[in-house]
């Protein structure tokens, strides 16, 4: 079931006012109600995985409690790598079986060596499999590490892992945010409501209007990269950066805004990175809850940056490596993740990895300092480079239309494949970037106006553009449900 | 969640009232010129509307039309006499030609071509070969004095029945339900850009779960040859009856196609019978440019130009002929 279909805007009203007309008195009742509402949503995609979701979560209910209550640290690990192993275990299989195989052959042919690929399985990826096999680790590591007690409560805890909102797309939560939560009596506030229908509306803007409206120009040009000369390739790949965020921040905000109405608050996944004055500040606002997941479940056992340069240089390779890897079974994304190291490197060593952390471009003042304003473009062109990769289906793709901008270099107009006005994109875009510049200091308010005749205007004005930019014949699924 | 229901759905209706407001501001929604059954049981246009045809969002496709006296939509009347030089062109939505200005139709171009004639363009969607022929034989008077008529035609979709009947379907649009439904410019865009084509298909799938479709056959390529020919049959002979019912004479009428689309069956027939036809599908082939619109399949201006030009040509070789 996606957010943004008519199936969602019906499960969605139901269960909302079942749980709060029926429920809301009873913790337990909620929690099971709210259980059943996500195997729901995630069977009308395929209910046959539902079964790789309950044995994910059974798994990691009685590891954890076995390595709370283990003595010794040698048990203790054993019951983490039995954690580990079957989550990974089911990712490697379900995600990257055919890739090992492929490149195992690959390699092997390298030597002169004929194998066909008989080994290789037509398997289906399980929607959000990256998601929650990710999400059910880290609260067996958390327990491993002594930052989390394990809950006895198996409802919950199949609740945290399977939490509909955020199930096949993250945001990556940690059990001691979203368990938490879950273990805790939550009763209605109008307030909380009112913001998550604010993000829905927010999330769904960002998600039909942006990237749905560009995607077929971005599949046109990547399709047909050869037939296109450098300012549309250009183009086609820019148009991508704000096509990838638009799709990925508007499922996020859709996600953190459907889990308000049920009293539950899910972790800023974007936090508005196409602002970022450097790469490192680019990765503390995008896809912010796998950032976090990296840094304290690989980053910092590998001893962060509390090591010497060279182990930390090596750390941020692995974690980048891994995190491009974990995007999908493709070289690309692991170049991909290789690009970002690289540009991740000279901002650590040169100790600017932190300087943004807190802060937002033009802090005090309405207006960006002419430095800022090169550091963003400097910034999003470096990022939008490495997405050549990340959007191609294979490195010789990826070379190929690098090439072709090197060797067609030249600007031409660009017609809409199916014969729209480009101008409308344009516009669209520029009108886009000013808004999200005016809202960019929370990410969680994206109608922070004080007179309500504004906050009325600008929902209309975002359901109209919806209304002018709706496009019934395009596939409408999300970019990340394919990691 | 008292009030947040209650606000929800005001804000809900005030949105929809603002947007009603919007789409009316900038015409994002097509005007529905009323239709009739005339004295004749000829279904047509109520006489003398003008309007916008919008097609797509963002109003892709915008023009305006204009119903005659006639309840057609063109640009000008429908007055033919003996001493003029008339052409009419019967035919359905691609000859009515909504998608265009009126005054920039496919007649008008023609007109263009060749000075002094006068092209009556008898356009209506979803006009079939009997529609057209019962129109001609009811007018029988008008079209007497017309020099050629040209009937344009889709073998798959034009020749479904041998008889014509009122089609009760198309005047059901009319309906008191459909009328006001219509006055609201918002439902009528969402329409128009198949926003509300998700819970008409929701809709469907619950009347197949709780009535399920008998499976469907799986049909092996030779049954599917026989069933075609078995169609290709059948519509020939509704052509047929057709022809002998409403009358049509060869020496003025001429048959509007694409060979492309058309049956070699039928069409052997047509040139073995002396129907004469003009096949506009080399002039759409040579062309570098689409001929169809962005959100149809209906033509475009070069795909009109295209047709108007192949009028225009055979028009002129029957003139050198004669």
């Amino acid at each position: 079931m996606l957010f943004n279909s008519l199936d969602f805007f019906i499960f969605l009203p139901i269960v909302f006012v079942t749980y709060w007309l029926f429920f809301k008195k009873n913790l337990q009742l909620q929690n099971i109600f709210i259980l059943i509402a996500s195997y729901f949503f995630y069977a009308m995609w395929d209910w046959r995985f539902l079964f790789l979701i309950i044995a994910s979560t059974t798994v990691d209910f009685f590891t954890g409690q076995l390595i709370h209550s283990s003595t010794s640290d040698s048990l203790r690990k054993r019951w983490l790598w039995i954690s580990v192993i079957f989550n990974i275990g089911l990712l490697g299989f379900f995600k990257y079986y055919n890739f090992f195989i492929d490149s195992w052959i690959d390699f092997v042919n390298i030597f002169g060596y004929e194998m066909n690929s008989s080994w290789t399985l037509q398997i289906i990826l399980p929607v959000g499999i990256s998601f929650y096999t990710f999400q059910t680790m880290s609260y067996s590591l958390d327990i491993y590490y002594k930052r989390l007690a394990p809950t006895k409560d198996f409802i919950s805890f199949a609740t945290f892992v399977s939490f509909f909102p955020q199930l096949v797309a993250g945001p990556i939560e940690r059990a001691s945010n979203l368990l938490s939560q879950i273990t805790t009596k939550r009763s209605f506030s109008y307030s909380q409501c009112k913001e998550g229908l604010k993000l829905i509306i927010w999330g769904l803007f960002k998600k039909v209007v942006i990237a749905d409206a560009i995607a077929p120009i971005v599949d046109d040009i990547f399709a047909n990269y050869t037939e296109y000369s450098a300012s549309t390739l250009v183009l086609g790949v820019t148009l991508f950066s704000f096509q990838v965020y638009g799709d990925f921040s508007g499922y996020s905000d859709i996600a953190i805004g459907t889990s308000k109405l049920f009293g539950i608050e899910l972790m800023s996944n974007f936090k508005f990175p196409n602002f970022s004055r450097n790469v490192a500040e680019y990765w503390q606002r995008w896809h912010v809850s796998l950032s976090t997941w990296f840094r304290h479940y690989v980053y910092i056992p590998l001893g962060g940056s509390r090591v010497s340069k060279l182990k930390s240089v090596r750390n941020i390779i692995i974690i980048f490596l891994v995190s491009g890897f974990w995007h999908g079974a493709n070289w690309t994304f692991v170049i991909w993740g290789a690009i970002h190291a690289l540009l991740y490197i000279p901002v650590f060593l040169m100790g600017r990895n932190r300087i943004y952390m807190n802060t937002v471009v033009a802090e005090n003042s309405w207006f960006p300092s002419i430095k800022e304003i090169l550091q963003i473009l400097l910034t999003f062109s470096l990022i939008t480079f490495s997405r050549v990769f990340f959007r191609s289906e294979s490195i010789t793709d990826a070379l190929g239309f690098l090439k072709q901008i090197y060797s067609n270099f030249g600007f031409e107009i660009y017609e809409h494949p199916l014969g729209y006005r480009m101008i409308d994109y344009f516009v669209l875009l520029v009108l886009f970037v000013l808004y999200e510049y005016q809202i960019r200091r929370d990410e969680r308010s994206p109608f922070k106006f004080k007179s309500k005749i504004v906050r009325f205007v600008a929902y209309t004005l975002i359901i109209l553009a919806m209304l002018l930019f709706f496009d019934d014949n395009i596939d409408r699924s999300f970019i990340y449900f394919q990691f | 969640m008292k009030k947040l229901i209650l606000k929800s759905a005001l804000y809900f209706f005030m949105i929809l009232i603002s947007l009603e407001l919007l789409v009316r501001v900038f015409h994002l929604g097509k005007d529905t010129p009323t239709r009739i059954l005339d004295d004749h049981k000829v279904e047509k246009w109520l006489p003398n509307q003008q309007g916008f045809s919008v097609t797509g969002n963002r109003r892709q496709n915008f023009s305006e039309y204009h119903i005659n006296n006639s309840g057609f939509n063109s640009y000008r009347e429908f007055t033919p006499t003996k001493d003029k030089y008339e052409v009419a062109l019967v035919g359905d939505s691609f000859i009515e030609g909504f998608h265009q200005n009126y005054y920039n139709s496919i007649g008008k171009k023609i007109e263009t071509s060749i000075p002094g004639i006068e092209v009556y363009e008898y356009g209506y969607a979803g006009y079939d070969f009997a529609d057209q022929l019962h129109l001609i034989y009811e007018y029988k008077e008008k079209f007497e004095v017309i020099d050629h008529v040209i009937l344009g035609i889709k073998f798959s979709n034009d020749l479904t029945r041998g008889e014509y009947k009122v089609v009760t379907g198309r005047l059901a649009l009319e309906s008191p339900m459909n009328r006001l439904l219509k006055k609201s410019k918002l439902l009528v865009y969402c329409k128009s850009i198949g926003i509300l084509d998700p819970p008409q298909r929701l809709l469907y799938r619950l009347k197949n779960i709780l009535n399920p479709p008998a499976p469907s056959k799986t049909i092996d390529e030779q049954e599917k040859t026989r069933l075609q020919k078995e169609k290709e049959k059948k519509y020939l002979a509704n052509f047929q009856s057709l022809v002998a019912k409403y009358g049509y004479d060869k020496n003025r009428f001429t048959l509007l196609l694409d060979s492309r689309i058309t049956s070699d069956y039928f069409l052997s027939f047509l040139n073995k019978e002396g129907f004469r036809y003009i096949d506009f599908s080399s002039y759409f082939e040579k062309s570098k440019k689409s001929t169809t619109l962005i959100y149809d399949r209906h033509w475009n201006d070069n795909g009109r130009t295209l047709i108007a030009k192949s009028i225009s040509d055979y028009i002129k070789s029957l003139d050198t002929m004669e």
